[in-house]
Order: C-alpha cells, then structure tokens, then sequence
C-alpha cells in the first residue's frame, strides 16, 4: 500500500514536471508543421522569417516550418501518405501538384477558397491546383526561365545580345574561348532538366505530348549541336541550375539559362559581376518562349484544416505574397500585386516580370512526374551520345504514347 | 556432469545474443524480403498488413525489363573487372612489399588506408578526379600527352563503368595485398633458399613455389573480392546513380531505385533476391573450399 | 666478395625503399587530393585548369558548412558510437563463447557470422524499412544504430575470436580454483587481457557505423536526423560542382578513419585480415 503511495505520488511528481513544459504552447496555440524545399542557405532563410512573423503575429497557431531538399520531400509525400506522416501545410513544386493530389496528399480546399473573400490569383497560376475539378492548394511563387549573360564578356567579344537560335550559336561561337563556355544549361536526370528544356522546345513548336515530331526533334538537335560545337559544356547532364549558377557567377560561362531565385546567389557569389537579363532565344522561325516554374502550398490530408489555412492565407496574402517573394526570387501568383511597380527600380526583375505572362505551364497532369521523365531521359540520352536525336526522341513519345 | 552442463549454459548465454540479433535483424529480414517479393507490395500497400499476394508477377515485371537485364550484366562486368585489377595489383603489391627493406613494413601498413575511408568519400573525390574539366586525371593524361581532348569519363557508359572500376579497385587493392601478404609470410624461406641452390630462377621459384602454396589464400581472396564487390551499392550510388541513363546501373542500386525511388517495393525486393541467389552461390563455394582446407 | 654482396644488398634497400615511396605517393594521391582541394577558394575549384596546389589557402569551405555540420556531425557520433556500444556487448561475449566454450553448434553459428557478414545491405533495406516504418522506428537514431551493428558485429566476432582461442585454458581453470565464476573470470581476466583487439574491434564498430551511408540514408530521410554520410550526398546533389565544400565535408568524415589508423596502425591491419576471413 505504501509502496502503491509513493509511486503515485513520484508518477504524479514526474507528470508535473513534464507536463507544464508542453502545456505552456500547446493550452494556447495550435502547433501545425509546413514542409518546403526552399534550402536553408538561401530562399529558406526569407521562409523562416516570415515563420517566425506569422508565429509572433497572432497568439492561436504556432507554424514549424521544416526543410527537406525537393526529391526528397517528393518522397516523403508518396510515403507519408500511406503511413499517415504528413505535415499540416506542405510545398509543392507546381507541376507535380496534380500527381499528389490524386494520390490523395492534399485536402480539397474548394469550399474554403470559394468560402473567402480573398480570391486575387492568377489564372494561369492557381489552375495548377485543381484537380478533376476540385482545388487542392493555391499557388505559392512563380518564376520563369530567362537567358542571363556577361555583359563584359559580350562587350569585350564585341556580340549582341542574342534573340534567336542562330544569333545564339554565333554568339557562343565568339564567347567560347579556352577557359569560359559560351553557354551553361542543366541536363540533369531529374525534373530541372526537363524544365530546362522545355523553353527550347515550346519555341521549336514542339511539345512534351508529340516528342516524335520534326518540331520536337529539331529543339533537340539544336542542343546536342550546341554540346558537339564545344559552347555547351557534356558535364551540363549532371548540372543542377545552382552548378549553372556557380559556372556563370565564377565567368566559366558568358551565358547561361536560369531564373529569378538565382539573383540572391549571384549577389553572394560574384557581387561585382556585371550581368544582365533577356528572353530565352526563339526558334529562328519560331516564337519566345518560357516555361512557368514555382510552387504551391496545400493542406495536407489529415492535418488540422482551420489552423493550416489561416497560415496559408496569412502567407499567401497580398502583403506577405510580395514580400516573400521578391526576397525569395519568385513573381507574384496574385493578379493584385503590381509586379511592374514593385520591380520598377530593377531592370532584371523587369524583364522577367515581361517574361511572366506568357509563361507556359507544365501539364497539369496527374501523370507529369511519368511525362518528365521520359523527357529528361531522352535528354540524357542524346546529350550523352547513347541514342540519336530520333531514336531518343521516338522512345520517349513510345514511353509517352503508353502512359496513356 | 553438472558442471559440464552449467558450462555449456554459459556458453549459450555468451554466444546466443549476439546470434539472435543477427537472426532479428538480418535472417528474418531476408525471409521477409522473400514474402514481399511475391507480394503486391507497393507505396499504396505499405501500411496494409496482409498484402496480396501476386505470386511470381514482380519477378516476371523485373525479367522484362531491359533495366534489370542491364543491371545484371553491369554488376557482373564491374565485378570480374574489378577482380583482376585489384587482385593483380594487391598481388604485385604482396610480393613487393614482401622483400625485406627498412620501409616496406611501414608503407605497406599506410596504404591500407585507403580500405578504412568511407567509401562516400571515395567515391566523391574519384567523381572529382573524373570530371571533365577540373578533373586532375585528365589534366594529368592531356599534360603527358597520352589524351588530345579531355574525357567525359562518367559521362559515357563504358568510361564510366571503368572509373567505378578503378575506384573500387583503389579500395580493394590493400585488401587483397594483406590477405596474400599473410600467404606469402607463411611459406617457409628455406623452401626458397633449397630452391635457389638448386638453381631455379626468380620466376621458376614464383610459379613452382609461391602459387601452389599460396593457392588457398588467392582463392579466398578471390571469393572473398568477388562477394564484397557484387553487392557494392554506395560507391556507384553516389559515383554515378547508376548513370548515365542506366549505363552503370548494377542489382544493388537498381532495388533501391524499384524500391525507394519508385516505390515498387515488391520488385525491389525481387531485384534484391536475385542479388541474393547469385550471392549465396559464391558464398557456398567460398565455404566448401575453406572448410575443405581446414577446419573451420 | 663479402662487402660487394653488402653493397648490392644497400643498393638494393635503397632502390626498394624509393620505389616504396613512390608506389605510396600514387596510391595515396585521392586522399591529397581530398584535403588539398578543401583548403581552395570557389574561384579557384571553377578553373578549368585543376592546381595541384592552392594558390590562396582558405577555411571558407569549411566555415560555409559550419551551421549544417552542427546537427549532422551530432548525428553521425551518436549513430556511430550507439552501434559501437551494441556491437561491443554482443560481440565480445560471443567471440569468447566461441572460443572458448565447447558448445554443440559452434560451427553453426559460426558459418551464420560468415555467412551474414557477405550479404549486401541492400537485400534488407526493403523488408528493415517495412519493418521500422511499422514499429515507428524511422527518422530516429534507433534506425541507423541497430542497422549498423549488423555490419560490425560479424565482423567483430570473426576478428577476436582467435586471440580468445590463443588464451591459455589454464588461465580460466586456475581462477576457476581460486574461487572465482567463469563469469567474473571473464571480466576481470579475460577482458583486460584481451584489450588491446577489443580495442580495435571498438575502432572498427565505430567506422563502419560512421561510414555507413545506404541505411541511414533509406530510414533517416529528415535533415535533422541525417548523419554526414548522407548529407554530404544531398549536398552534392544540390551544388555538384562545389567541390571546394565537397571535400572540405570529406576531410572531416575520414578524420575518425585517419586518426584511428594511425594511432593503432597495427592492430587494424592484423584485425582487418582476421575479421574478414575467417575465425
């Protein structure tokens, strides 16, 4: 009995001291977690910021934000959504929003974005987020690919700024020289690749649904011509955008394609670097074209709903959507954010601000990591000599063809 | 009696946790990589506790696939390559550092080190070596004028598959010289000295004395490398992902591509059975020839 | 005739020993390399000429991954020795018991360490991350920790069981007489005797827990729970040209390795033989 005592009274002692340490957040506020991929060197420290903000802002929810690299996060999701490991808020790179939704990773939002009277996206952007009809998510960030180049580089080599393929190739042809390539790109095996890509082919006419055409096949021997002539370094098939950062920021390259998020990592890495920005050259007989990068942000299935969704339209809203996004290099979703009065002091920023509009989406299709894979792999395979331009391309629309 | 009994106990209870732990932790795995490779086991199944079973449909998915019919001849080429290479050169190796001279201990000691690093490292600085450009291996060859153009080494298939050799070979050559080294200092001297007053040459004495009696030991090594380079996984996941497009994918990485990239975790471990079986049947041969030897 | 053999033999030390040197230099020139390439700025790594030695020598790369190596380096120590330890209590006892106690199945158990010891991760990655993910075990240092004693602990029972068996019987049967449990007998006689290779089957648990990328990386995917192995991986998935920074991570994960190596060179090139082949 006396034993019985004392270890009631220890329990109760034990429980005491643990308790009020929990107690203390958790009686007042709500604890919901947000997953992003916005790397914690760079973008992710804007992101906790604004965490931070949103936590001191208001005394019911209490956000931590989590970083995961973004394959790695893309698996969490698959995985998380059997074993029931999801976070409350979670990003999501805006072309595979589609594939996670029908797998069942986000809530259905429709009732609550109808619901509120905050509904200033633009079409282009938030249309990543439905679904079969239903809206799981509203858009983040966007970006775009533009070409970025040396102007001293161009200067000195005495070249204009190229606006169409040909010009572009003779513009590689006079700024390669033995220590600097005239060109950077990623090739990579994985989705940046395939995004990398796509300006090249949409130009040419092509498209990810007809890879087989003459159209798709001529953007991609235009590349391969760019790697054989020496402008383009092989080594680009295992560069992610942030190695093409890190070429064109130490003049490895007088050119290269890249988006908006790199302006910080260019001000860190090279500071005196004189560089500007123009549109990704066009087909000669073709059109500009750009592809729409960026992220969106969903409840995911399961989480606490009200206190997810007061996070997201806190952070989504049109003063914290500018905000975050011009420290994190990325344009507006928001058709009430006037792009071109926030950037006007900022030329770059301009251009990429024009770029914008007729940016082209990725899909959306519930099949796009599939899609992209094909195309990245082709891409590789031509790159790195193991097929020819027709022989990967037609594989790719075969592996296409039969996705269904 | 008794205390023959008691003793015996003892025994059990110094030898059995550690057997049970690996049993826990290894045996029944491998019993349970076998259910799920005849079981629907995918992202979508992975908390369901009975998951159907789909009989032989993951092995019959990994048989037509060209990716694992590659794998198979990848893990095979990568692993005789790196068989002669490490075991000609650990052997050259042995005999060199079996004469005796004031450094040859010493050295012959340091160079071991190379089997200790961790093999993520290894494969990182021969990625960095191999690179096309600020690579130093093709600085080097251009500068000796052996190479015009710099190579792309893990940007091609073959060249690619060679640096996995070679690199893999960096860390099995001390290990092999060691095993052999044993050899070699076991092999009684007067045996050379009878054979020299005999006047057999340096040659006749290698071919007539040190392999035959070395003869156990190589063919342990040989197992032995051939067992610890079949099943490598870190040096070509992080060396090339099994890249470029497949071209260095080998059975280890391509079961955890089935089954931690793709989620398709039943033909995962069906990938990861066949490893097994091709495994299982070098390691048997292995044990028969040492237990054939010497008691083990 | 004497001092010509004796000038031959001096000649021939001599041209040994540099061809030794030589050899060494070559073989050993990766790990230069890794250390060398650390200590460049990211100007110099972007050359398309590689500089066999820096021309500015800087800590940058080393101080750019200072607030990541916080959590990751904790990680990896924690992962290493939590193995180290399950290895050591589980090992040392069974080499001994195989040694010296004359149980049915010794055989047995031994070819079961033999045998585990040649199976590749791989083959139970899938069916351990079922397993963990069931038990709730994944992204906890539990994970990597029990996974890794499976690499040491074949390893371990293999390499100390021949100094076990070389201990004399009577040593155990005298203190048997004095009065003393075969039990405490191995405490008190038998460890301290046998220190030194427990020692380095120690070092050896460590490494290869701290080496070990493929299980960590499968059950611990969150960046809190990665230990260096794996993020140095991410890391180069991320910035692959960096290698400034690359290698700057890889001189700090082969700093065990090295350091144990060369303190007790020695007996890690007697135990690396043992432990592999056979007991």
């Amino acid at each position: 009995m006396k034993k019985a005592l004392t270890a009631a009274v220890l329990v109760s002692m034990l429980a005491s001291l643990a308790v009020p340490a929990y107690a203390g957040e958790a009686a007042e506020k709500t604890t919901i977690t947000f997953w992003h991929y916005m790397s914690e060197d760079k973008e992710g420290q804007f992101v906790n910021q604004a965490v931070e903000e949103f936590n001191s802002s208001q005394d019911e929810v209490f956000v931590e934000a989590q970083y995961l690299p973004r394959e790695e996060l893309m698996k969490q999701y698959t995985i998380g959504v059997v074993s029931g490991e999801l976070p409350d808020v979670g990003m999501v790179d805006n072309p595979d929003h589609n594939s996670y939704a029908s797998m069942g990773v986000f809530e259905d939002i429709t009732d609550l974005y109808t619901g509120s009277d905050d509904q200033h996206f633009l079409e282009g952007s938030i249309g990543s987020c439905y679904y079969e009809g239903k809206l799981y998510g509203v858009p983040w960030g966007n970006n775009c690919l533009g070409l970025f180049y040396n102007v001293d580089m161009l200067e000195a080599a005495g070249v204009e700024v190229p606006t169409t393929w040909s010009e572009l190739e003779a513009a590689c042809e006079k700024l390669t020289t033995a220590d600097c390539y005239g060109l950077a790109i990623s090739a990579i095996g994985n989705e940046e690749g395939t995004f990398q890509y796509m300006p090249w082919l949409l130009s040419a006419g092509g498209s990810v649904e007809d890879l087989g055409s003459d159209a798709s096949k001529a953007s991609m021997t235009y590349l391969k011509g760019l790697i054989d002539k020496g402008f383009v370094n092989k080594e680009c098939v295992s560069w992610t955008q942030a190695d093409c950062e890190k070429q064109f920021a130490s003049g490895q390259a007088a050119m290269m394609i890249n988006g908006p998020w790199q302006f910080s990592g260019l001000a860190a890495d090279a500071p005196d670097l004189k560089y500007a920005v123009a549109q990704v050259p066009k087909a000669d007989d073709g059109d500009y074209a750009s592809i729409l990068g960026g992220e969106n942000i969903g409840i995911c299935t399961g989480a606490n709903v009200e206190a997810a969704w007061k996070f997201i339209s806190w952070i989504t809203g049109k003063e914290k959507s500018a905000d975050i996004c011009k420290s994190i290099g990325r344009l507006s979703p928001r058709d009430d954010v006037d792009a071109e009065a926030l950037y006007a002091d900022d030329p770059n920023w301009q251009i990429f601000a024009e770029i914008m509009p007729n940016a082209q989406s990725r899909g959306p299709s519930p099949k796009w990591p599939e899609l992209s894979q094909a195309v990245y792999t082709a891409q590789q395979e031509v790159f790195t000599g193991q097929k020819d331009v027709d022989t990967a391309m037609n594989d790719a629309a075969a592996a296409i063809a039969a996705l269904g | 009696m008794k205390r023959n009994r008691n003793k015996q106990i003892l025994g059990y209870c110094f030898i059995l946790p550690a057997v049970i732990y690996m049993i826990a932790l290894i045996g029944y795995p491998i019993v349970y990589n076998w259910i799920i490779s005849f079981q629907d086991a995918t992202a979508l199944t992975l908390k369901d506790s009975n998951r159907a079973f789909v009989g032989l449909a993951n092995f019959r998915a990994i048989f037509a696939d060209k990716t694992f019919w590659g794998a198979m001849a990848h893990t095979f080429i990568y692993t005789i390559g790196c068989l002669v290479i490490q075991f000609a050169l650990g052997f050259a190796f042995a005999l060199f550092f079996a004469k005796k001279f004031s450094f040859s201990k010493p050295i012959r000691g340091f160079i071991v080190i190379s089997w200790m690093l961790p093999v993520t490292v290894t494969a990182l600085v021969f990625k960095f070596m191999l690179a096309q450009d600020s690579g130093i291996i093709n600085t080097i060859l251009m500068n000796l004028h052996i190479i015009k153009e710099p190579i792309g080494w893990l940007l091609k298939g073959n060249t690619a598959m060679f640096g996995l050799i070679m690199a893999n070979s960096w860390v099995g050559i001390p290990f092999n010289m060691l095993l052999l080294t044993t050899g070699i200092n076991n092999i009684p001297e007067d045996i050379y000295e009878a054979a020299s007053i005999d006047g057999a040459s340096k040659f006749q004495q290698f071919k007539n004395i040190t392999v035959p009696l070395l003869k156990p030991t190589i063919l342990s090594a040989l197992v032995l490398g051939f067992v610890l380079t079949f099943k490598v996984f870190d040096l070509v996941y992080v060396m090339t992902g099994g890249g470029p497009v497949d071209a260095t994918e080998v059975l280890s990485t391509y079961s955890y591509k089935l089954s931690f990239q793709l989620f398709k975790f039943g033909e995962g471990a069906a990938c990861a059975n066949v490893l097994f079986v091709c495994l299982l049947i070098v390691a048997l041969i292995y044990l028969r020839t040492i237990s054939a030897d010497e008691e083990v | 005739m004497k001092t010509k053999k004796r000038m031959s033999n001096r000649k021939k030390n001599i041209i040994c020993n540099i061809a030794a040197v030589i050899i060494a230099c070559v073989f050993l020139f990766p790990l230069y390399w890794i250390v060398i390439n650390s200590f460049k700025l990211d100007s110099e790594i972007f050359l398309r000429k590689p500089t066999l030695w820096p021309h500015t020598f800087t800590l940058q790369a080393y101080i750019d991954q200072l607030p990541n190596l916080k959590v990751t380096l904790k990680n990896s120590i924690i992962i290493a020795l939590g193995s180290m330890a399950i290895a050591l209590v589980l090992s040392v006892p069974a080499a001994y018991g195989l040694a010296k106690f004359k149980v049915k199945g010794t055989k047995i158990f031994i070819l079961i360490f033999l045998i585990t010891q040649m199976l590749p991760a791989s083959l139970v990655l899938t069916p351990l991350f079922l397993t963990f993910s069931k038990m709730k075990l994944l992204n906890t240092y539990l994970a990597p920790i029990l996974s890794t004693a499976t690499i040491s602990i074949p390893f371990t029972v293999l390499m100390l069981r021949p100094g076990f068996l070389s201990l004399p019987d009577e040593l155990m049967e005298a203190a048997e007489i004095d009065g003393c449990s075969r039990l405490r007998a191995f405490f008190e006689i038998v460890i301290p005797i046998a220190k030194p290779t427990v020692i380095t089957a120690a070092c050896f648990s460590f490494v290869f827990a701290w080496n070990d990328l493929a299980y960590s990386m499968t059950f611990n995917t969150k960046d809190s729970m990665r230990p260096m192995t794996s993020a140095i991986y991410t890391f180069m998935n991320q910035y692959g040209t960096k290698w400034n920074s690359i290698m700057a991570y890889g001189v700090l994960l082969i700093i065990p390795s090295v350091v144990i190596f060369v303190t007790m060179q020695r007996h890690i090139v007697e135990g690396m033989t043992s432990g592999s082949v056979k007991g």
